[in-house]
């Protein structure tokens, strides 16, 4: 990731529950108690750049300042619903950078299982994009955006990375009508 | 970074490329050689057959100078056989491309990197049967700027937009079997069908590659330190890949 890509500095600035392991002095702020200690046991959702540096520093050789969890978005229950029907979850309401934060996350979790429902998700998802994507504004001369009821569900749905392979694949699936129409035009 | 070009070439870059492969003409007029960067074109004289440029061609089909052989590949009972190939010999793979003009040995020679458009494989003395790599663009040219020329045009009209969306539909399949690693084969495919799937296959590639990174490292790290925990497993291992 590019320390200029905007897209990884808005999926580093995803909130993940973390639990703070020791008492902080006047952090009590973040947990709208301005002014007082935050104490240790407190469950604080973090921004993962934040999350990530104090998981990994150790101020006292024992103990992490604070532990991770493995955010809501990635929780079972979502990872059930992806194996059952990728076509059926809506990653966007979940986190805008859904696959970007589980990339992230599979970074500091070894989660075999994730890794392989992702993978998958994304897989047959693509798919379907792509099918939309080629499909879409072919028929706008009839009015609407040319996608059918059933897929404007699913095209809401999809997170930032796969919105990224919507438009390229529709940009370039678009170029290759133009230069055949322009080619009958003469 | 700060420019986001697209990624390879656009449709009319790709065509452009295209009008340098050579097809056979029979002019109808007298033409004497001509001096081009890519070396003199033959002269030409009425009833004799000659290879020029496409764009050369183009040019001289505008004028009426000179009418333009379609290659074989482009005949009506050429593209059926492909057709029946795409749809019932192999239904799951793009049909193979022309076989390379200059038998390629184990000992390397000039002609092995040729490459389309370099090779002649749209002449009048071309294979037919095999869809060479500029088949959708040439044939979409030619059919506009020559269809007089090209016997059935209706026809082959038909037949290319049949194997367009026959090799589209195979196109998106493919997608489904992409890898973080590598491809399924993609063996045949034209120029203007890798323009048009190129972005998004990269992107597919380039998320998987991204989700199992952190595997990829893991797996790294466990084959290092079993490799530093015996030297002669290691060895073997890469025994087994030899083989």
């Amino acid at each position: 990731m590019s320390y200029y890509d905007i897209d990884a500095i808005l999926t580093d600035a995803q909130k993940v529950p973390c639990t703070f392991e020791l008492d902080v002095p006047s952090l009590g702020y973040l947990d709208n108690n301005a002014g007082h200690t935050l104490r240790s046991g407190t469950r604080v959702d973090l921004p993962l750049w934040l999350a990530e540096m104090l998981a990994v520093s150790a101020p006292s050789s024992s103990k992490s300042l604070v532990t991770l969890d493995i955010p809501p978005s990635l929780a079972p229950r979502v990872m059930n619903a992806l194996k059952a029907d990728p076509k059926s979850v809506d990653l966007r309401a979940l986190a805008q950078h859904f696959y970007g934060l589980g990339a992230r996350i599979l970074e500091l979790f070894e989660e075999e299982e994730i890794c392989d429902v992702l993978m998958e998700g994304w897989r047959t998802r693509a798919a379907e994009i792509s099918d939309h994507a080629s499909n879409a504004g072919q028929g706008q001369r009839g009015g609407g955006g040319g996608v059918g009821s059933d897929g404007v569900e699913f095209l809401r749905g999809l997170d930032e990375a796969e919105r990224g392979l919507f438009r390229v694949q529709h940009d370039s699936s678009k170029a290759i009508r133009v230069w055949m129409g322009e080619t009958k035009k003469g | 970074m700060a420019l986001p070009l697209p990624q390879g070439l656009t449709p009319l870059e790709v065509a452009f490329v295209c009008e340098m492969e050579m097809v056979t003409v029979i002019p109808r007029q007298q033409l004497k050689s001509q001096d081009l960067i890519a070396g003199p074109t033959p002269g030409l004289r009425p009833p004799h057959r000659a290879s020029l440029p496409l764009w050369f061609a183009l040019l001289l089909k505008r004028q009426r100078r000179a009418n333009i052989l379609p290659p074989p590949w482009l005949l009506p009972s050429s593209l059926e056989k492909i057709l029946r190939h795409e749809t019932e010999i192999s239904p799951d793979t793009f049909s193979p491309p022309p076989p390379h003009p200059h038998p390629i040995s184990t000992r390397p020679a000039a002609t092995d990197h040729l490459a389309p458009p370099f090779l002649p494989s749209s002449t009048a003395d071309a294979p037919p049967g095999y869809l060479p790599y500029h088949w959708l663009e040439l044939g979409d040219i030619l059919l506009e700027a020559c269809s007089d020329d090209i016997p059935d045009a209706d026809r082959v009209r038909t037949l290319l937009r049949d194997l367009r969306e026959v090799r589209m539909a195979k196109m998106r399949a493919s997608a489904n079997d992409l890898e973080g690693g590598g491809v399924s084969s993609f063996k045949g495919v034209g120029a203007m069908e890798i323009a048009e799937g190129r972005q998004f296959i990269v992107g597919v590639m380039d998320g998987l590659r991204k989700l199992g990174a952190s595997r990829e490292v893991a797996r790294r790290e466990r084959e290092e330190d079993e490799g530093g925990g015996a030297g002669g497993a290691n060895s073997d291992d890469e025994e087994m890949e030899m083989e």
